[in-house]
């Protein structure tokens, strides 16, 4: 479904990410995990059209996407969770989620409201509060509905738990689960290691812009290396 | 031989210019004034009214000086009212066209601007329109104006207004214009020596045209007379708010501007009534015969009416023709001695108020009648001559510098 | 007294719903580019002289005349857009900082060749006067308030409730968020110019019927315009609606209950005012962004 080869991306001429390819198949769950700085979200950013690679293809469902423009991309059916949940603060927690359906706007998107309600209760309840004055675990679940009101054919999720309360980590890892249920291709960015490795099929480790590691998630999980660096073994 | 010969060249040589000129001399004026922009509405019609005069002077026959006889033209710039651009055009006037006689200046900020440097140079200055008092005040022996000042205006109009009945007078005025302020200033003097109370006196900007707060706040202090001074436009966007605001008190005003420039802000219910105390500049009912057939050959030159300011500058061209008429040369300094002394010529517009027989006092200062006139069924009609005591105020004027 | 309050409560909401068009426009440009842009003035006299331009040329109505001044306006927006802004919305901000200034000489030479240097004063017919227990409610003025409030509720609707809407405020609050919703900025852009240049023009019609179109008002126009996107919070919609009635209101009152002679520095330091006490301006939060 989705095929990166030898992308290369660079800030004003410091090249970060050199030369990574990495495939996402239809229904896949794919997890890319790796330390601060390896380059993940530049990568995720080159996907969606945000930043423009300086080498390399981007393929989706195979169309060449590279370097096309970021509202494109999302037309075509990939919806990102950015890293930091990105609200829109003045907005309501179901304008963030209508919003979400933006690609879709001429259809009714009442059904997949509710969907998302069910998914995260909480949020019926903040429904119609600002979305900057709710707390980081109730974004994040803003942040993930919304990606999932675009009914993506690919939806990548850009460190989910980071600066979440444990306790909400364990809930969003359950939804994580249950996105892939519903049969939504994933592409999951995080540093919660295993936990992304307990939710994906596969994964590759990134480091320093370069992939050092690939395989399944079990292959990974027993990885001497892989738990050395990442699973505190 | 060779001595006679020498002698024959060189007369021969020293009458040659004389020869070639003899036949018509051309004495040059210039003209500054504001040809666009706000200023435009006085100084437009006062450029007209110039050629108008020197036309008419060329056609009867140019101006004789001594054995001499001189055809009029005039070079023009734009001053735009603005004080660096008059000072400019002055510049370029003297210096380059090496003028000698200005004329036109309708505005006060810029005129004064050329007034406070023209003391050191050699030309006259006639000023017609600017009405600022420090223009004359300042004594330059080379500056002499038609327009009064407006203090001049503003005692006779105090008075007026108080011998209406008035007793409590609302005050609203332009607040950095000389000649508004100092009018004002003079009004409120007379209007208090005669007994009246000024309620309040409220100002407005440059650039204003919503006074509906200054006026509200008079409204609520009950006067039971209103005096507007100011620019044109500003003063007819004053009556047209203060008809807004159901103000009916008589309505007293100093700004000068004819029917169609206020009816193109306020319309004729709201004018309805208002009065305009100004000396009085042309107008064909108030003054005689001479002003009609000005106004006839003025509509015939320039296919419009004249404005009531333009014979301030047309009266400028009688005064420099009489001038160098009596001086019988050019020199300047003769010419300014012939003006110092001059008798009000016969075909000047209109009606100056001599002091000691002559136009023009010690200050180079000349002065008009003034009148009250009220805005009825859309014109300005005629009602009565304010008294007017130029000689007292002269006496005054001679005392103050600015 | 209580007559007069209420009469300079009056003047002022007439005077500070114009200051409210003029400020919604700058915001919502401001709030989606970041740009002062400082020819809004010299667009709303452009439409001002257009209007004008209409009723004597075709002899139509001051609403009719109104309407297509407004799309004219709106359309002349969009250009503004493409031609002068888009090109160096990745440039430093100075770039575009230049632009609008030289935008605002152009159209205000351009208003000055095509319309003249004359004043112009929009006939409107509307000159009843209405009088309510002695508070004098001239219709225009009432005409006017009414048409800047129906014009800043249907742009607030417009605004909440249409998916462009939307996609305007999302793009001010979190432009590659909005990106990533599939909406496309350059759109909204040149949406939010349109009706920005459109809102000016009615408040350029609007001052040219209650006073005058004429060289020299656009900068005050301007300048209001900004003193009221700092009192309301830059970019914020209700800060402009709240801010231009909050600075007419306290114009008219400081005319009378402190000078004349003041009420234009009243705009300055209620500005400096706000920008002590609550610099993020009257109608925002302090956390946000
Ligand atoms: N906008 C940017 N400008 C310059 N450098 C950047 C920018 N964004 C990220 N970087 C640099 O690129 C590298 C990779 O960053 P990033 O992709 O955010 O890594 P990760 O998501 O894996 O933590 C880092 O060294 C970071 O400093
Ligand atoms: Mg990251």
């Amino acid at each position: 479904m989705l095929t990166v080869t030898n992308l290369r991306i660079a800030y004003g001429g410091a090249e970060v990410v050199h030369g990574v390819s990495l495939e996402v198949g239809e229904g896949e769950c794919v997890a890319l995990i790796g330390p601060n700085g390896a380059g993940k979200s530049s990568l995720l950013k080159a996907v969606c059209g945000l930043i423009k690679p300086t080498a390399g293809n981007i393929v989706f469902e195979g169309a060449d996407i590279t370097g096309m423009a970021g509202h494109e991309v999302a037309r075509r059916g990939i919806a990102m969770c950015p890293e930091g949940r990105q609200m829109f603060p003045e907005m309501t927690v179901m304008e963030n989620l209508r919003l979400g359906a933006y690609r879709r706007r001429k259809e009714d998107i009442s059904a997949e409201i509710e969907e998302v309600m069910t998914l995260f209760p909480r949020l019926r309840e903040r429904a119609s509060q600002m979305a900057g004055t709710l707390s980081g675990g109730e974004q994040e679940m803003v942040a993930i509905s919304r990606a999932l009101m675009a009914k993506p054919q690919l939806c990548i999720f850009d460190e989910p738990s980071l600066g979440i309360a444990p306790k909400v980590v364990d809930e969003i890892e359950d939804t994580l689960v249950k996105i892939k249920a519903l049969g939504v291709t994933v592409l999951l960015v995080e540093q919660a290691v295993s936990m992304a490795l307990r939710v994906a099929d596969r994964a590759y480790v990134l480091e320093a812009g370069e992939v050092v590691a690939a395989g399944t998630s079990a292959e990974m999980s027993s990885d001497p290396r892989v738990q050395r660096a990442y699973l505190g073994a | 031989m060779n001595r006679l010969c020498m002698l024959a060249v060189t007369t021969a040589l020293a009458l040659l210019p004389q020869m070639a000129t003899a036949a018509e001399k051309t004495l040059t004026v210039g003209v500054s004034d504001a040809l666009s922009g706000g200023g435009a509405v006085y100084g437009e019609p006062q450029r007209r009214a110039i050629n108008l005069a020197i036309e008419q002077i060329n056609a009867g026959g140019g101006v004789h000086v001594g054995e001499d006889t001189y055809k009029l033209k005039t070079i023009e710039y734009d001053d735009k009212a603005d004080p660096t651009e008059a000072t400019n055009v002055a510049r370029k006037l003297i210096d380059r066209d090496g003028v000698k006689f200005l004329m036109g200046y309708c505005c006060s900020a810029s005129t004064g601007a050329v007034a406070s440097i023209i003391g050191r140079e050699d030309v006259i200055m006639l000023v017609g329109t600017a009405g600022a008092r420090a223009i004359t005040a300042a004594g330059n022996d080379n500056v002499f104006r038609t327009r009064p000042p407006g203090d001049y205006s503003g005692a006779a109009a105090g008075r007026f207004i108080a011998s209406k009945g008035v007793k409590r007078l609302g005050v609203l005025a332009t607040r950095d214009v000389a000649l508004f302020t100092q009018y004002r200033d003079a009004l409120i003097e007379a209007f208090e020596a005669e007994g009246g109370e000024v309620v309040a006196l409220e100002t407005f900007g440059g650039q204003d045209r919503d006074m509906s707060a200054q006026l509200t706040k008079l409204r609520g202090l009950e006067p039971d007379g209103y005096f507007i001074s100011g620019y044109v436009e500003q003063v007819a966007f004053a009556y047209r708010q203060a008809y807004e605001l159901g103000i009916t008190a008589p309505r007293y005003g100093f700004s000068g501007g004819s029917a169609e420039q206020f009816l193109s802000v306020a319309s004729s219910e709201a004018l309805e009534g208002v009065w305009d105390l100004i000396a009085i500049e042309f107008n064909a009912d108030a003054l005689g015969d001479t002003a009609k057939a000005y106004a006839k050959a003025y509509e015939e030159r320039w296919d419009a009416y004249p404005t009531p300011n333009s014979a301030f500058a047309y009266d400028q061209v009688y005064v420099l023709r009489d001038a160098l008429e009596a001086a019988g040369t050019v020199e300047l300094d003769d010419v300014k001695k012939a003006l110092r002394n001059l008798a009000v010529p016969e075909e000047t517009v209109l009606e100056y108020l001599p002091v000691d027989g002559k136009m023009f006092d010690p200050k180079g200062q000349a002065y008009i009648s003034n009148g009250a006139f009220q805005f009825h069924n859309d014109k300005w009609d005629f009602v009565t001559k304010l008294p007017s005591d130029s000689a007292a105020y002269s006496a005054y004027f001679q005392t103050i510098t600015k | 007294m209580l007559v007069d309050l209420i009469q300079q409560l009056f003047n002022g909401l007439v005077i500070g719903s114009i200051y409210t068009l003029v400020a919604l426009g700058l915001t919502i440009i401001f709030g989606i580019l970041g740009i002062a842009h400082f020819a809004h003035g010299s667009v709303a006299m452009f439409g001002g002289y257009l209007t004008f331009f209409f009723i004597q040329q075709f002899g139509i109505g001051l609403f009719p005349a109104m309407a297509v001044a407004m799309a004219v306006g709106a359309l002349l927006g969009v250009v503004l857009e493409r031609v002068a802004y888009h090109p160096v919305r990745n440039a430093p901000p100075i770039n575009a900082f230049i632009i609008a200034l030289g935008l605002t000489l152009i159209i205000e030479k351009a208003n000055l060749l095509v319309f003249g240097v004359d004043q112009v004063i929009i006939p409107t017919g509307f000159d009843r006067v209405f009088n309510i227990g002695g508070v004098t409610l001239p219709e225009l003025r009432v005409y006017i308030l009414g048409i800047a409030a129906f014009l800043v509720v249907a742009m607030t609707i417009l605004i909440n409730r249409t998916w462009m809407g939307m996609a305007v405020r999302a793009v001010a609050q979190n432009r590659p968020a909005a990106i990533l919703m599939g909406i496309n900025v350059n759109t909204v852009s040149m949406f939010v110019f349109g009706l920005s240049s459109a809102l000016g023009v009615a408040a350029g019609v609007l001052v040219g019927a209650l006073f005058a179109v004429a060289p020299g008002v656009s900068g005050g126009l301007v300048v209001k315009g900004f003193a009221v996107l700092i009192l309301g919070g830059l970019g914020s919609i209700p800060g402009a609606i709240i801010g231009g009635l909050v600075l007419g209101v306290s114009e008219a009152f400081a005319s009378a209950f402190v000078s004349s002679a003041y009420k234009d520095v009243i705009a300055f330091l209620l500005m400096i005012g706000v920008l002590l006490i609550k610099p993020e301006g009257l109608m925002r939060r302090r956390s946000n962004r």
